[in-house]
């Protein structure tokens, strides 16, 4: 490590030291010197950022109806009873592992075979910061595409059967809930196709010779997300 | 109340996150208010109390753009700065602190964020790159060249301090 290395190193996260850093600042004077400037000065970096704040001013919260909330499973039907929500799955699990042979959806379009697809997949929708390891991100999505850079906090992803074909099921957390991105590779569309089901609305976006599918909450901004994911991924087929 | 004790363990984050961003701790207040109601439709969502830090703020700073979005603010001039701003930076007894935070107020924002995350909220650097959505390696420069241009600036590096006076939005 060089001087030019440690500094950038240490200026970037004074918090974090490696031992090849720690050997060369034990050398080098002029470093040394570069280190006690940088940590004086993010005592006072710290110290200037406590502004004072002010009393805390609750808003007023009113009891939200069942049309304000934002829940973490908006796509299941609450009525539903739990054990035909089951065999429902059971019959979906069944219906999608013929279809991956047939190719025939017996959905009426693509949009309602993907809001049934996450009806059945509400595992899927939890709020977390947990980030899906890089490299489970990496497997899914090199099933049928590469993306450049990530669309923000990925917290799932998994392969499912869309259409008949193996479709990479992101979720990242948008600021009113999980938002959900399926990568089409091989759903080529020629113009949006907006996507509207129970609490959630969403589009699939012609993107090169596939398209994808952003599907969040009613309220939740997409616009930003569906460019980030349209310009990062780049089909392998 | 689990609203009550998420948001009153977090509103001072909140606040100084908010009052970063927008410069404004006047803004700041219509930030945190507006993303305390939103937060609180939305709580049925979070389902894990150690992610609230995280989902909190990045509440607040969607909130914060919103903000400048709907008032198209122009661009902050250091030499007009209103009554809240003014007292922002001049509310200590410590002359060095007011320069450091009058230098911070200066930075371009996408150097001062990072180094409020880092330093004030206490982010690695991964969680910086999720909030912001860059790349880990693009927060660690930003980050470097925070440092670098307020160190130059109390060397006196008349370089530095020129850089760190460049336009602001």
């Amino acid at each position: 490590m060089n001087c030019e290395q440690y500094r950038e190193a240490f200026a970037s996260e004074p918090g974090k030291s490696s031992a090849e850093a720690a050997a060369h600042v034990a050398q080098c004077t002029e470093c040394a010197t570069f280190r006690s400037d940088i940590l004086a000065l993010d005592k006072l970096i710290g110290r200037a950022l406590e502004i004072e704040v002010p009393e805390l001013r609750m808003p007023e919260l009113a009891p939200l109806g069942e049309d304000d909330k934002v829940t973490t499973l908006p796509y299941r039907r609450i009525s539903t009873p739990v054990w035909l929500g089951l065999a429902a799955s059971v019959a979906i699990a069944a219906v999608l592992g013929i279809r991956l042979l047939t190719s025939d959806t017996g959905y009426p379009t693509l949009e309602a075979e993907i809001l049934a697809h996450l009806d059945h997949e509400p595992q899927a929708l939890l709020v977390t910061n947990t980030p899906v390891p890089a490299e489970r991100l990496q497997k899914v999505v090199s099933a049928n595409a590469d993306m450049d850079t990530s669309p923000g906090l990925v917290t799932y992803a998994t392969n499912c059967v869309i259409n008949g074909h193996l479709v990479p099921h992101l979720v990242i957390q948008g600021e009113r809930g999980p938002v959900t991105i399926l990568l089409l590779a091989e759903e080529m569309i020629e113009a949006p196709l907006p996507i509207e089901g129970e609490g959630v609305r969403g589009v699939i976006l012609p993107v090169g010779s596939g398209s994808i599918a952003v599907i969040g909450e009613r309220e939740e901004s997409l616009e930003k997300i569906e460019q980030q994911v349209a310009s990062a991924v780049h089909w392998k087929t | 109340m689990r609203f009550d004790r998420l948001v009153a363990g977090m509103h001072k984050d909140m606040y100084r996150y908010a009052a970063w961003l927008s410069r404004d701790p006047a803004i700041a207040e219509d930030v945190v208010q507006e993303a305390m109601l939103r937060a609180w439709k939305s709580l049925d969502a979070l389902r894990d109390d150690a992610a609230a830090k995280h989902w909190l703020l990045t509440i607040v700073r969607r909130e914060n753009a919103r903000h400048f979005e709907r008032r198209r603010l122009e661009t902050v001039d250091i030499d007009e700065l209103t009554a809240s701003q003014s007292a922002m930076l001049a509310a200590t007894d410590d002359s060095d602190l007011d320069e450091v935070r009058t230098a911070i107020f200066r930075l371009d924002d996408e150097y001062r964020e990072p180094l409020v995350l880092q330093v004030l909220l206490g982010h690695s650097t991964g969680e910086i790159a999720e909030l912001m959505n860059l790349r880990q390696g693009a927060v660690l420069t930003r980050l470097h060249r925070a440092r670098i241009r307020l160190k130059q600036i109390f060397d006196g590096d008349e370089k530095g301090s020129a850089q760190i006076h460049g336009s602001t939005t």
